[in-house]
């Protein structure tokens, strides 16, 4: 599986599937437990792909999983 | 209304359920829901949130109830466990105001609440095997995949009734988990005929697709995982353009798999020929099978094989791979034709055949929706699921 959609699939099961659940660029890192180098890669391949988008909240950058994003995560599950 | 009459109160349980579609189980949930009203049951859905999706909805009489999942974790198996804790708090709150008859389980996900909820609403818990993680992988490997396996073995065991969609499946449950077969009965997989009944503008559909007037059309439609033998109908496709040069290839689906199948694709050297779509929606799924000159389904595991009833439906000729259900579902040189598995020599002799010979494709197209009427309906198989929860329900 492509890092960028393990990455994914890591993000889905946290729960950041929708805009009032996503998360920093902080949070994630902590979940994930990744260098924070690897998680900007991921977040920017998979934010080009659109199955994450980037908001701005309360002055910080939030990321989500898009609807596409959990369908490609599932298919993967399936 | 207690078990014995014929309108039960049942509880099923599924993580996935339209909009929230993941493999078969959404569909075949949807399907078999409401044919279970139309009976007059009274069908309550306990499935996962999805974007957009309310948290319930009446959908033409099943109640559907979304659980938020209020806890997540990266580990996949840790986040089905969280959901489940979700699920079984829904249907304890549920349970105040109905009392349910049967709960009802799909595949291995919902165990832990089909089962807590078994438990304490003392009530019989059946569960249907849409397919096994020893099919899946086809070896054990990961401690993953061992609990998973656990997990199935559980549920079968927790159960009144177990449910399979074919009798490959049957054997293939009985073999590996041991399980009575006094406790199993074949239900097949069914599907909504009306959605095929349709009028399509075919060439506009295939224009869409860049697909020419005088073109070939033939399609994949699945997930892009090894099972579904995806490679093998990839190898396939030079012998069919030797025969049939105007061929195009579309690849509906999406999966762990694409991105190795489009670099074979393209090592093919008729990438300019083949095309993947990723998903697509249950509309251009429809239009596509009743636009399309062929339906490959290449698997080489396929518990049933749900693509084949639509693609019959459709009226567009099949060529299947000779495994599992699908050997069960397509006669060959009937209702369709059986490539060896794994044979891309037999799945371009299909597919040429198929292209070539008009008069024989329509043949089988005109058996193929007759046999898709008359067996696989969503009306025939709730009919048979209520005897399951019937006898699930005697003392």
């Amino acid at each position: 599986m492509p890092d960028e959609i393990y990455f994914l699939c890591l993000l889905h099961n946290i729960g950041a599937t929708s805009s009032d659940k996503s998360l920093s660029l902080d949070e994630i890192t902590q979940w994930t437990v990744m260098e924070p180098q690897r998680v900007r890669e991921n977040l920017e391949k998979l934010i080009n792909t659109e199955y994450i988008q980037k908001t701005f909240k309360e002055g910080s950058e939030k990321y989500h999983v898009t609807v596409n994003g959990i369908r490609k995560v599932l298919s993967m599950y399936s | 209304m207690n078990c014995g009459h014929i309108e039960l109160k049942v509880c099923m349980l599924t993580w996935e359920f339209p909009p929230r579609i993941v493999g078969g189980i959404a569909r075949h949930c949807y399907g078999l829901t409401k044919a279970l009203v139309k009976l007059g049951h009274e069908v309550h859905v306990v499935t996962l949130e999805f974007p957009g999706a309310p948290e319930f909805e009446d959908v033409e009489g099943v109640k559907v109830h979304r659980v938020k999942i209020e806890l997540g974790h990266p580990n996949f198996l840790t986040w089905t466990f969280i959901f489940n804790h979700f699920m079984e708090k829904m249907v304890a709150a549920l349970s105040h105001q109905v009392e349910f008859d049967v709960i009802h389980i799909h595949d291995w996900l919902t165990t832990h609440s089909g089962i807590a909820a078994k438990n304490f609403l003392n009530k019989p818990m059946v569960c249907t095997v849409h397919s096994t993680e020893i099919g899946r992988v086809q070896q054990l490997r990961s401690p993953d995949s061992y609990m998973i396996d656990g997990l199935e073995w559980w549920m079968m065991y927790e159960a009144k009734s177990v449910i399979m969609c074919s009798n490959f499946m049957t054997k293939e449950v009985i073999d590996h988990f041991h399980l009575p077969s006094e406790k199993v009965s074949v239900i097949p997989n069914a599907i909504d005929t009306f959605e095929y009944n349709k009028n399509v503008n075919k060439e506009a559909v295939r224009r869409r697709y860049n697909i020419e007037p005088n073109e070939k059309l033939v399609i994949f439609i699945g997930r892009l995982v090894p099972q579904k033998g995806v490679e093998y109908l990839i190898r396939a496709i030079p012998l069919i353009v030797r025969n049939h040069r105007g061929t195009k290839f579309l690849i509906a689906g999406d999966g762990w798999s694409r991105s190795h199948l489009e670099s074979m694709a393209a090592a093919t050297g008729y990438g300019n020929k083949i095309r993947f779509l990723g998903f697509i929606t249950d509309s251009e799924r429809v239009e596509l099978l009743m636009s399309a000159d062929a339906l490959v389904i290449p698997s080489i595991y396929e518990p049933f094989g749900i693509v084949a009833l639509e693609g019959m439906a459709a009226g567009v000729p099949i060529v299947a791979s000779n495994v599992g259900g699908l050997s069960e579902i397509v006669e060959h040189d009937r209702t369709g034709m059986l490539a060896y598995s794994e044979n891309p020599e037999s799945i371009a002799w299909c597919v040429n055949k198929a292209l070539s010979d008009h008069g024989y494709s329509n043949w089988l197209i005109e058996n193929a929706k007759k046999k898709v009427n008359d067996v696989y309906s969503w009306e025939s198989v709730a009919k048979k699921v209520t005897k399951v929860y019937e006898k699930a329900c005697e003392r």
